[in-house]
């Protein structure tokens, strides 16, 4: 991999530059919280945030979406405005990074996605180094550093940032500003490391993953879930604000007596009372318990089963948009009889 | 009206604008230098020391300009001639409310295209005013790189 260093000073100039290559986007300030959007101008992005309230997500499967129409005598057509778009999404957080890893193999795995695989070609990434707040866990789930999924990424340097250049397209982005680059000095790579061993004591929440899927699988019939289901209220905050939740619903708008339609989907949650039901009126998850018991199983033990790893990243989101504060790390030191401690 | 003849070394990949361009300088006494590179830019500059180099930046589909700057001011005789960029990429720096004189590279003016001709022109008679009282310094030089 290659590796540069670009002076802080010089940040501002290379985002414009950059916008040769697609429209920026970055995380922005509003009503005290962060959420990501296109800039008008530089001054507008904050790269010191903590998490945006969701995650960049949003651009490759976005909240609502047509996916095609369909008339009489014209049959199926596609809806495939915006997809060529270009973008990038500058100051992406690792774990949201490693997020889009986990979705890439959702949507380009079994089951490709062509609206999915579409927008995540043409909207580059350009990560950024963070500190960790209350909420953050993503080194317990060993979401805190990422080696693939963006085009460059910016590690915490003091006065530089040290470039890890991930894709030709990041290093186009870094020959397009040449000049503004700099040799990386051994004295630099100390300093990143120096950097990088500090974060690691910074986290205050620890979890333990290793065998975690045989921890759920004992615990499988324990009181902590019906406990867990008399506080959830089933409100989905969790499922929408996930940056890797991507169970979603499908519904045909039409009209009565209407000749055409379109054929829409939009995000679901495993926590609504209308997601485990079926034709006829069955509801395999009708309590809340089960509901909230089946997002922690499918997350923790489901997907390391079929993917090798849990989906969740450690973002902190959930904890943090939790109405009644259910915290995935107090649940998951319960199972495992222990404490939350700081991270060692 | 300048009263001797200085050299000025135009760096832009589109013909027609440096025609136009040297018309418009010769018209008004200098003498114009011509390159349709970087790379014979550089060769130009080395070869016949302009007093002042106007420089595209996004030649050949690559931001060749950058590169020429920094070769330029890395040349020891070359190290304090002025330098104006020209070039399109400055409606992307400053719609993007980023200062376009801001030190991000060694450049002594940053002007947009299309370029304001009576503009150009008194910019470029007062730098070379400037640059002859004190050559060894060219005002408004921004940092190395």
């Amino acid at each position: 991999m290659k590796i540069r260093k670009l002076p802080k000073d010089k940040l501002d100039f290379f985002a414009s530059v950059v916008q040769q290559f697609g429209e920026v986007h970055a995380p922005v300030e509003q009503d005290g919280k962060y959420v990501f959007k296109r800039l008008s101008r530089w001054s507008e992005a904050r790269l010191d945030y903590p998490r945006t309230i969701l995650p960049p997500k949003k651009y490759f499967f976005p909240p609502r979406e047509t996916l095609f129409q369909f008339r009489e005598g014209e049959g199926y057509l596609p809806c495939t405005e915006g997809l060529d778009k270009r973008a990038i999404l500058f100051g992406v957080h690792a774990c949201d990074i490693y997020a889009l890893n986990i979705l890439d193999q959702v949507f380009s795995g079994k089951y490709d996605d062509p609206y999915y695989q579409a927008r995540r070609k043409n909207v580059a990434i350009i990560g950024i180094d963070c500190w960790p707040d209350e909420h953050c866990f993503c080194r317990s789930m060993r979401a805190d550093f990422v080696d693939h999924g963006f085009d460059l990424f910016l590690g915490e340097l003091g006065d530089h940032y040290l470039t890890f250049v991930g894709t030709a397209l990041g290093d186009d982005m870094v020959l397009a500003t040449g000049p503004l680059f700099q040799d990386v000095s051994p004295e630099d790579i100390d300093e990143y490391k120096r950097r990088s061993s500090s974060k690691r004591q910074g986290f205050k929440l620890d979890i333990e993953i290793r065998d975690l899927p045989e921890i759920f699988e004992m615990e499988y019939r324990s009181e902590i879930w019906d406990e867990l289901g008399e506080k959830c209220l089933s409100c989905g905050s969790c499922s929408m604000i996930c940056p890797t939740c991507y169970c979603y619903d499908v519904v045909d708008d039409t009209q009565l007596g209407s000749r055409e339609g379109r054929r829409n989907r939009s995000w679901d949650s495993c926590l609504f009372a209308t997601h485990a039901l079926v034709a006829g009126g069955e509801n395999f998850r009708k309590s809340r318990a089960s509901r909230i018991k089946y997002r922690f199983y499918h997350k923790q033990r489901g997907f390391v089963a079929e993917y090798g790893r849990p989906s969740c990243v450690g973002c902190g989101r959930c904890i943090s948009v939790c109405p009644v504060k259910i915290d995935i790390t107090e649940v998951i030191n319960k199972l495992r009889g222990v404490q939350n401690a700081p991270c060692r | 009206m300048t009263s001797e003849a200085e050299k000025i070394l135009i760096v832009d990949d589109d013909r027609d604008f440096v025609e136009a361009l040297s018309a418009f300088l010769e018209a008004h006494n200098y003498v114009v230098l011509k390159a349709h590179d970087g790379r014979e830019g550089l060769k130009v500059a080395k070869m016949q020391r302009p007093d002042l180099i106007i420089m595209d930046i996004i030649m050949n589909e690559r931001t060749e300009g950058f590169f020429t700057v920094q070769e330029i001011r890395r040349t020891v005789e070359l190290k304090t001639v002025p330098i104006f960029i020209l070039s399109s990429l400055y409606s992307k720096v400053t719609d993007f409310g980023i200062p376009p004189n801001s030190s991000w590279l060694a450049h002594d003016e940053f002007m947009p295209k299309p370029v304001n001709m009576p503009d150009l022109l008194e910019k470029v008679q007062r730098r070379m005013e400037e640059h002859h009282r004190n050559p060894e310094t060219p005002v408004g030089r921004k940092a190395e790189t």
